[in-house]
């Protein structure tokens, strides 16, 4: 794409979400989406083919339709309050069509069904924009209302997500497949942090954000989007299996790693407020999505998968391709587990 | 309540369901997205006018102009769809599953 259009495009991106997460009238927050929504299909469609066209158009219908549930949620609030703020309490039945819009727009189960097919069809660099950017401004409205959402719909739609992202995990070999699927689980991990402590949602979102980052950068760095490329990692940068089984166990929650910090203190909140079946049945159903990461380094950094190739190493060349920060995105993203004191100035 | 607010919202649930549960068309989805809008559109005029709340009556006008360029946008996806298909039935749009 022509860089001059790329540019403004991408901007137009950041400052939609910017309206969103910043205003005070609800028509800003509206109006933040749809900007949001309206420059991210070029970003989607970065190369011509069916499936990128397919992946934009089941986008945007299920955007437009969230969007117009927003609309409908900002419309039951102005009939039964008189005011556009969003610093006042929502009208209960406001609240829960606008839970239900932003969980449209977040992929939360059990609307969850254009994730997988959305991220498989476009290029992984607009995966990682899909994925990490593109759930900053829900999540900022989640945050805002998070007084008055109804509890019975958050707990539904967080039960609902972790078991599909765990179980429509499983018998994937796409890796932007599976990279959906885990992002499908992260939000129900998230949503059920909301009810209690929205802090720690925020804390899971920033964690979350890192380690899909990291994971995608080596994917774009190998250029792999299958299970079978990216067991051939050994073969071209063998440094690199290393810190995919890092990065890919840290996803999964295993402590010491990064990922677990979020996990663990959604767990405390969730159980300082005597809730004790839905952790556990989170902790289960997060196995299966662990289940589904140590395959992925089994046969990536545990075992050498036999290659085509004749060599032990193919040729290092000069590399062409820019990882965009990726030592400190790794470090980020295994080695921040002894900074949780400070935590405690959150409080 | 008066009974223009459940008439509206009879007609904003008739387009979501519309929406959803289209057979074949993808611009039959395009439509019921600008129906949902038309009738959040009047709730919100009304609702305006009622309350004497002078300086929104510009908000259903706004609202409607980010309405009609998403319509574009959903209109332009719709082009490429056909243009690829010939129609634009959603059946064609299989290439992504498992």
């Amino acid at each position: 794409m022509n860089p001059f259009a790329l540019i403004i495009i991408m901007l137009t991106v950041v400052l939609g979400t910017l309206i969103v997460m910043t205003s005070s009238h609800w028509l800003m927050v509206w109006i933040g989406f749809e900007m949001n929504m309206l420059a991210i299909i070029p970003i989607l469609m970065k190369k011509y083919n069916p499936r990128s066209m397919e992946a934009c158009t089941k986008y945007f219908l299920t955007q437009a339709t969230a969007s117009m549930l927003l609309m409908l949620a900002i419309t039951i609030n102005l009939v039964h309050s008189g005011q556009w703020s969003t610093m006042k309490p929502l009208d209960p039945t406001a609240s829960i069509v606008m839970t239900l819009a932003m969980a449209m727009k977040l992929g939360l189960a059990p609307f969850h069904f254009w994730v997988p097919e959305v991220a498989q069809g476009i290029q992984l660099s607009s995966g990682l924009i899909l994925l990490t950017w593109q759930k900053l401004a829900p999540m900022s409205i989640l945050y805002q209302i998070s007084p008055t959402i109804n509890p019975t719909l958050i707990l539904t739609l967080s039960i609902l997500s972790v078991a599909v992202g765990g179980w429509g995990g499983l018998n994937q070999t796409q890796l932007r497949k599976i990279m959906a699927y885990s992002s499908i689980a992260h939000m129900g991990w998230m949503t059920a942090a909301m009810m209690f402590s929205p802090m720690m949602a925020l804390l899971n979102l920033t964690v979350y954000i890192v380690l899909t980052t990291t994971t995608l950068v080596m994917f774009m760095m190998n250029s792999t989007t299958t299970t079978l490329s990216l067991s051939h990692t050994w073969n071209k940068t063998p440094l690199l299996t290393t810190a995919i089984l890092a990065t890919l166990l840290s996803l999964g929650g295993l402590p010491p790693l990064s990922g677990f910090l979020p996990k663990w203190m959604i767990i405390q909140e969730l159980t300082k407020n005597d809730n004790i079946i839905l952790p556990t049945f989170m902790v289960i159903m997060a196995l299966l999505n662990l289940f589904f990461y140590m395959r992925l380094t089994y046969s990536t950094s545990l075992t050498t998968f036999p290659s085509t190739n004749n060599m032990k190493l193919k040729w290092q060349l000069n590399p062409i391709k820019t990882t965009t920060y990726l030592p400190p995105l790794i470090i980020l993203s295994t080695l921040i587990l002894p900074l949780s004191p400070m935590l405690i100035l959150l409080e | 309540m008066a009974l223009i607010y459940m008439n509206m919202t009879l007609a904003f649930t008739v387009s979501l369901l519309g929406l959803l549960m289209y057979r074949s068309h993808l611009m039959s989805s395009l439509l019921c997205l600008e129906g949902m809008m038309l009738s959040l559109f009047v709730t919100m005029a009304i609702t305006i006018l009622n309350s004497h709340l002078i300086l929104a009556s510009m908000i259903p006008i706004i609202m409607l102009v980010f309405a009609a360029c998403e319509a574009a946008l959903g209109l332009s996806l719709l082009v490429m769809v056909s243009n690829t298909y010939g129609v634009d039935h959603v059946q064609n749009l299989n290439l992504l599953q498992c």
